[in-house]
């Protein structure tokens, strides 16, 4: 086996993660898409840091783990905040209240 | 690879324009914690102020004789990052004068009282009730324009990356916090979200792969590489190169990647996209031109065209879409489309002439597009914006200061001579036609695009005067000197700029010097 | 350039039996019907990626991806899909007609050029990293990079995580804007009122048994429904009190029939 291998991973993983942004609806699932996309890209740049022989490509790993959680963060509040405005919308929601 | 640890050389006044507006931001984050409520705001805006201003001191006084690379290569203060820097942070005062703008009101106009209420809810109105404002807003901003202005100074494909974050988180929150039809607002913002991670994440893999390519990620180092050819790893190379540029033409909006723009732009508060107009398109060309320029020209001719085809492709449907607009908001969403199109058309010059174009019309249609969205934000009826386009008419007889104003920004951003978007079209569009037949048919599709913009523009001023008003409570809010400032700057900036541009032009001139 | 790389058998063995769960669990998330199982699968994939990293010479990045990604940041997914609900959460961005299709060729166009891009590359020696993490040690080396080289981004990361916890406040605290009501103003709720003076009636005591799920019995044998919360009420656990009452007739009887005899 060769390195290789492990960069159709990431390719084929980016590509379904991208997959899974624009097919699903749901506000969460999409989000893992990007979350899977960044994953992606993280292994790639493992496995070019180990061709090269380098660290440059884990530190940068380490770097993109970092961003990715700061986002998830910002992105999970905008979510809440979406689904809590809805939910209350409908509870107001005279369709609803005839039910 | 080191064995013993290297401590990079910092050279701290070329980065102590950013380290201001960074600490800017930091000292606002405390602000919001230990001072009282009802002071926070104006505590708030004169820290920011006090920053950016601060910052553009710095950036004259320090930058000029450190024209380096510092930080291991991670930052690099070349004349390019030196004259968007002080655009951005010029940008950013601007944005927190509109930001601020409280219409007579006791807080800031645009945002809501406090973003986890639920839209309409009881205690939504009890926080209104109680004086509560989104001061964070500020800090928030400041955040941002930093971001900004190390994504123009990045030396390396992880440093804008990570940049390109920075810029964008805070964004994402500001988006959401509209003060009316916050639903809208909470929609735009998780759209602007999703998309923007996306494309963020096509970014990183195309970096992924030109780590791949050159084993590096610095611009210098994948030029290097370029040129040296990398047998047997050449086929990484534009597929790579293309992904980066996905994720960067989708910051500045350019179809097919724009379809967050309408709908961010709209949902907005309107001070808000104001400033993600002009600062965010600028910060993204900014990269662009240095990943482009700097990093991998050696391989221009794989994706030239290919990123020709995306500047007429942004400049056709930004023009025609922006026909069949009502609302003025998304009108100028369209509109800030095409001229992404045009200013592609600048960068794809690949000269110097180029540069000094591109930079100088980002900062003419920064300054015109801030002042624009102030005048929106201005014009009321029954207290919310009135951003349907009957509801300008007959604005021209009421407000006659306020539409000579809008229209004559109007007018920029189609290129009318005497003009500040004259020159700045003229300024990117004269080098891209020396450079050959792409960049003449791109000049060509340019002026006809520009000509359908110019007839979206011209029906709008002929509907502010010669139409009679819908209804007659469509006003104009009296604005405080924060917002008067804001628009005066833009428009008396876009004449100057029209009428003597040469002091500006030769500034950008010098600056458009790349540090490889 | 020190001698290429060798791919021992057991890495190849682990490759071939982990990647392609890694793809199913992908999958997974694309055509999972509840968000639960697609956070679930995502973290297949990412203990995965952890398993990959630290066989890529890459341990401590590994174990980072392990803790705090499939850790931390699913575990914040997860809380959030049980925070939303499985079933509030679809038609939150419209549908474009024919997207569907178009999404399915992009995709599959773009698995097509990424890999035959990577097939067409062809790979000199890999280096591998054996050396330098016996050298200088993994970890050691990462810090040396991360305070040298990349210090800029290390330190610029922290407005990130400002960004993301003001983000949070802004956008998920509330703060409180009257001072909770006392006992006081709860007593001169009810006068003003004039419901309730004396308080809700307590739940059933019984000679048996006690609970807050069992509703007092009025003088006339009937049930209090003031006396229990509304929330058991609603998730319909109120217990009856007329085994209870039947225990003490049943009692009270037998005493009666005892001071008879």
């Amino acid at each position: 086996m060769s390195l290789v291998n492990y960069i159709y991973l990431s390719a084929i993983l980016f590509s379904i993660g991208g997959a899974v942004v624009l097919l699903r609806r749901n506000a969460i699932i999409v989000f893992m898409g990007v979350e899977l996309m960044l994953n992606a890209a993280n292994l790639a740049f493992i496995t070019f840091a180990r061709m090269h022989g380098q660290l440059d490509g884990q530190v940068i790993a380490l770097f993109v783990m970092v961003v990715a959680s700061a986002e998830v963060v910002v992105g999970l509040a905008i979510i809440m905040a979406i689904f809590r405005s809805r939910r209350s919308a409908s509870i107001d929601n005279a369709n609803l209240l005839k039910a | 690879m080191p064995t013993v640890f290297e401590a990079p050389e910092i050279n701290w006044a070329a980065i102590a324009p950013m380290l201001v507006v960074m600490a800017g931001g930091l000292i606002g984050i405390v602000v919001e914690a230990f001072v009282p409520r009802r002071r926070r705001h104006s505590v708030q805006v004169a820290l920011s102020v006090v920053a950016l201003v601060l910052a553009f001191v710095a950036l004259v006084t320090l930058t000029v004789d450190n024209r380096v690379k510092t930080l291991g290569g991670s930052v690099v203060m070349d004349g390019m990052s030196v004259f968007l820097q002080g655009s951005l942070i010029v940008f950013g005062l601007l944005g927190v004068l509109t930001m601020a703008e409280k219409f007579g009101g006791d807080r800031p106009d645009a945002f809501t009282p406090m973003g986890a209420a639920i839209p309409g809810s009881a205690y939504e109105a009890a926080a209104d009730r109680a004086g509560l404002a989104t001061s964070e807003v500020f800090p928030l901003a400041l955040f941002s324009l930093s971001g900004m202005m190390m994504f123009v100074a990045a030396g390396d494909l992880i440093t804008m990356f990570v940049a390109l974050e920075v810029l964008s988180l805070p964004l994402y929150v500001l988006v959401g916090l509209a003060r009316r039809r916050r639903l809208l607002s909470q929609e735009a913002s998780l759209k602007y979200f999703l998309l923007g991670a996306f494309a963020s994440a096509f970014f990183l893999f195309g970096s992924a792969l030109l780590y791949g390519y050159a084993a590096t990620t610095d611009l210098d180092g994948i030029a290097a590489a370029i040129t040296e050819t990398r047998p047997g790893l050449e086929p990484l190379l534009v597929p790579a190169i293309l992904l980066v540029l996905v994720g960067l033409l989708f910051k500045v909006g350019a179809v097919p990647f724009h379809s967050w723009t309408p709908d961010a732009y709209q949902g907005a508060p309107t001070p808000v996209t104001g400033f993600m107009a002009a600062a965010t398109k600028l910060a993204a060309f900014g990269a662009i031109l240095r990943f482009v320029y700097v990093g991998v020209e050696g391989t221009r001719w794989s994706w030239e065209v290919g990123l020709a085809v995306i500047a007429a492709l942004t400049m056709v449907v930004g023009a025609v879409l922006s026909v069949t607009q009502t609302d003025i908001k998304r009108l100028l969403a369209y509109s800030s489309i095409a001229h992404a199109g045009f200013i592609l058309v600048g960068v794809l010059a690949f000269s110097t002439l180029g540069l000094r174009g591109v930079m100088f019309y980002l900062l003419a249609y920064g300054l015109m597009t801030i002042a624009a969205f102030a005048i929106v934000s201005m014009v009321r009826q029954g207290g919310t914006e009135a951003t349907q386009l009957s509801q300008w008419a007959g604005l021209g007889q009421r407000h006659p200061i306020l539409a000579a104003t809008f229209g004559f920004l109007l007018l920029a951003f189609a290129g009318i001579p005497l003009t500040s978007g004259f020159t700045a079209k003229f300024a990117a569009f004269a080098p891209a036609i020396e450079s050959g037949t792409l960049g003449v048919v791109l000049v060509v599709i340019g002026v006809l695009a520009s000509a359908v913009t110019a007839f979206v523009y011209v029906r709008i001023i002929v509907l502010m005067y010669f139409s009679d008003a819908t209804s007659e409570d469509v006003v104009a809010a009296e604005a405080s000197p924060l917002t008067t400032a804001a628009v005066a700057v833009g428009a008396v900036a876009t004449v100057v700029l029209g009428i003597v541009p040469g002091p500006v032009l030769e500034l950008a001139a010098q600056a458009s010097e790349l540090i490889r | 350039m020190t001698t290429p790389l060798e791919i021992g058998a057991g890495e190849t063995a682990l490759f071939w039996i982990l990647a392609p769960i890694s793809v199913i669990a992908a999958l997974g998330l694309l055509f999972a019907r509840k968000s639960v199982h697609a956070a679930l699968s995502m973290i297949v994939v990412m203990l995965i990626a952890g398993v990959f990293y630290i066989a890529n010479e890459a341990p401590f990045v590994g174990i980072i991806q392990i803790v705090v990604y499939s850790g931390a940041v699913m575990m914040l997914f997860l809380f959030v899909v049980m925070l939303v609900g499985r079933d509030a959460s679809d038609s939150l961005i419209e549908t474009i007609r024919g997207q569907r299709l178009a999404t399915v060729l992009v995709t599959l166009g773009l698995v097509a050029l990424l890999t035959v891009v990577v097939g067409q590359v062809t790979w000199g020696g890999a280096v591998g990293l054996a050396a330098t993490n016996t050298e200088t040690g993994n970890v050691t080396g990462l810090a040396y990079l991360i305070f040298g080289r990349y210090v800029w981004i290390f330190e610029v990361s922290a407005l990130l995580l400002i960004t993301a916890a003001v983000a949070s406040m802004v956008l998920a605290h509330r703060t409180r804007l009257a001072p909770p009501p006392n006992q006081r103003a709860w007593a001169a709720r009810r006068f003003r009122e004039g419901k309730h003076l004396a308080g809700l009636p307590a739940p059933g005591v019984y000679a048996r048994h006690n609970a807050v799920d069992t509703p007092a019995l009025l003088p006339d044998g009937s049930i209090s429904e003031l006396s229990v919360s509304r929330v058991l009420a609603a998730r319909s656990q109120v217990a009856s009190p007329e085994r209870f009452a039947d225990a003490q007739d049943e009692i009270e009887r037998e005493i009666e029939e005892g001071s008879e005899r």
